[in-house]
């Protein structure tokens, strides 16, 4: 077998396993949002915060393709691992997912991608999680509450959703975050307006040299934070979505711009080069 | 007959495609499966007929801007743009992996003029671990009004001599099937030298979101790829496999053994797998160890003897 030395992920784990594995539960959170934790065998490799898995029902024609789903909680057992995904439904794929009952065949490829780097000195994370965006946040929050005591970072999360119903996980994050701030587009629970509005107010506080920012959610807010961040040097890493084909770095389908050296850019890929990029790195429109 | 007389790795799936004699008939379609590193940790790449890289050029190209790939019904779209890291540094970054497998690598090239394609299999021949090429000739050929050269008999045989001259490697074409008649073609780039023809590249297609009136691919149209060609794929092996004498690789929408075996029957010598790996990383080995098993299934000694054995039908 091949060694693929130089092909190593940012996180310095090599690419792993294409997996069949049973849905233990599919359990519907709010409407239109489902958690399903999925039976992996013991052998099965831990993903880090901010990685991913290509999801597929097994043994369907249609979708043709897996969809990218963001690890939301990750546990070993005696026997095996259980996977969790967050996931919101969004079109035929993630509607196919939702019907899947308890004891259905999935294959599983991943973890995939790289991680979310909160490196030791920092005091302070801060996450910014619009929608379903919360899953790889919750699961770094809960990463970052194993660390040793005296080393933990202070956690807050600021999490938007279009209106009370929408806001998904926030138990898991309650637990392992020292503040969660919640803000709603309809003002039906929260603070009444963007997510961003809100962090905006508290951005004073912040000392930048011993805090990062880590974000996921849709592009409009991704968007308006690089706006806000211009004016800061506060450390932002965000979780990028592309269309993907096959997760793995060789089809170049999942291509996002970058900014290149000499003030053009550069094409990378959102499955082996991110998911998780630098915010100032990216270019918006083009 | 279950024996193997010569006693080296499954003889009985051995194939020769124009001078270059592959272990078994099973390899990757070129922009599907990088440039091995993605798929190792899946396969075993030593098994595999051979790899055929994602498409060279003279330099470094970024590609489309994004979105570039779309899911349509049993398939998928995509305009990656030809993205690649250049012919140079394909040889020094990603060959020295290739080497140490013994895996015939096969470099598929495009330009945008017969200089390029020339240019490019001039330094791929002086290239140690290249092993042939495949001349994609569905790219527009930018001196002729971008009309593809796939789509012009004397275009098409124009590269082919071209690319056959730079180089004493087998050179493969690969044909668009976006022509009228692919078969024209195929005995075009045969009588001007072609070792071997290659078929078929996507199909151009187009998907559009209705709610926001845009193209779902950014560069509007892309080529089909996946389930939903097969049976245009395996017509067009077909009827080009009993126009021409060299042999016909053929692809589109192999998903399975199955699959790969109606290509054999409809006259192959060989055949690869695209869009399949996507779905299932370890594709191209299930289709290798599904095509052994029938062909153990059916006692039939030799790969050979299914090539081109489709009987029955009678066409009026
Ligand atoms: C690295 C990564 C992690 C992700 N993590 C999660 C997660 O944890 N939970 C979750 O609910 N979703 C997540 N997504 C988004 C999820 O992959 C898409 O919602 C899903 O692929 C849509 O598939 P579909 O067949 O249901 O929708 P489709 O019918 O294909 O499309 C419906 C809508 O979703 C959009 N879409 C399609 N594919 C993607 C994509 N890959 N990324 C973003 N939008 C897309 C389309 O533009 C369209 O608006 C993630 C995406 C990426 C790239
Ligand atoms: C994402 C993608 C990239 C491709 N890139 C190339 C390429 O660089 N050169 C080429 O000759 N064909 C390229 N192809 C075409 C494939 O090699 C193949 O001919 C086609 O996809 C049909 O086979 P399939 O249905 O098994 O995928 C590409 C196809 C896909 C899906
Ligand atoms: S999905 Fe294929 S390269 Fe990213």
């Amino acid at each position: 077998m091949g060694k693929s030395g130089s092909e190593r992920m940012p996180c310095g784990e090599p690419y792993r396993s294409a997996v069949s594995c049973r849905v233990m539960e599919n359990r519907r959170v709010a409407e239109g949002y489902f958690i399903m934790s999925l039976g992996l065998p013991a052998a099965c490799d831990t993903p880090l915060p901010g990685q991913f898995v290509m999801l597929r029902a097994k043994g369907v024609q249609a979708p043709l393709l897996g969809r990218p789903l963001s690890v939301y909680a990750f546990k070993r057992g005696e026997k095996g691992a259980t996977l969790e995904v967050l996931y919101k439904v969004a079109g035929t794929g993630t509607l196919l997912f939702s019907g899947l009952p308890d004891g259905g065949d999935v294959e599983v490829l991943g973890p995939l991608g790289g991680r979310f780097e909160i490196s030791p000195g920092v005091k302070n994370v801060i996450l910014v999680a619009g929608g379903v965006g919360v899953a790889p946040l919750s699961f770094l929050a809960s990463h970052c509450r194993g660390d040793r005591a005296d080393a933990r970072p202070r956690i807050t999360c600021y999490v938007g959703a279009g209106s009370a119903d929408a806001l998904v996980g926030l138990d898991r994050l309650e637990a392992s975050c020292s503040d969660v701030r919640i803000c709603t587009d309809d003002g039906s629970c929260g603070h009444h307006g963007l997510v961003t509005d809100l962090l905006e107010k508290d951005f004073n506080l912040l000392d930048s040299r011993d805090s990062v920012i880590c974000a996921c959610g849709p592009s409009a807010m991704l968007k308006r934070m690089a706006e806000l961040l211009e004016k800061h040097t506060v450390a932002c890493q965000i979780s990028m979505e592309e269309r993907m084909a096959c997760g793995l770095g060789a089809c170049l389908g999942c291509a996002v711009a970058v900014k290149a050296g000499d003030g053009g850019f550069r094409y990378r890929r959102v499955c082996k080069d991110g998911p998780i990029f630098d915010l100032r790195e990216l270019i918006w429109e083009r | 007959m279950r024996t193997n007389p010569v006693g080296t790795v499954t003889p009985r799936l051995g194939v020769d495609i124009g001078g270059l004699i592959l272990k078994n008939p099973v390899m990757t379609a070129s922009g599907t499966f990088g440039y091995g590193e993605e798929y190792a940790a899946y396969n075993d790449l030593n098994r595999l007929g051979a790899i055929i890289v994602k498409g060279l050029s003279l330099e470094s190209r970024p590609g489309n801007p994004p979105p570039r790939i779309m899911e349509t019904a049993s398939g998928m779209l995509n305009a990656i743009g030809l993205e690649n890291v250049g012919v140079r540094d394909f040889i020094r970054e990603k060959l020295p992996f290739l080497r140490q497998f013994d895996l015939p690598v096969i470099a598929n090239i495009f330009g945008e003029t017969l200089d390029e394609y020339q240019k490019v299999a001039e330094i791929l021949n002086r290239a140690k671990g290249v092993h042939a090429l495949e001349v994609n000739i569905s790219c527009p050929n930018v001196k002729k009004g971008g009309i593809a050269f796939g789509a012009d008999p004397d275009m098409a045989a124009e590269v082919t001599r071209k690319v056959k001259g730079a180089v004493d490697l087998p050179v493969i074409v690969k044909l668009t099937p976006n022509v009228t008649d692919v078969a024209v073609i195929a005995e075009s780039v045969e009588a001007a030298g072609a070792n071997a023809v290659s078929l078929i590249n996507t199909i151009t297609g187009m998907s559009i979101d209705v709610e926001r009136r845009v193209p779902h691919l950014k560069n509007v149209t892309g080529g089909l790829s996946g389930p939903a060609i097969k049976p245009i794929a395996l017509r067009m092996v077909w009827q080009v496999a009993r126009r021409v004498k060299v042999p016909v690789i053929g692809i589109g929408g192999i998903m399975n053994a199955n699959d790969a075996l109606e290509f054999l029957i409809a006259g192959a010598r060989a055949i690869q797998i695209g869009t399949a790996s996507f779905v299932n990383p370890r594709a191209v080995s299930d289709i290798l160890d599904g095509l052994a098993a029938y062909l153990a299934r059916h006692d039939i000694s030799h790969i050979n003897n299914l090539i081109g054995t489709l009987t029955g039908g009678e066409e009026c």
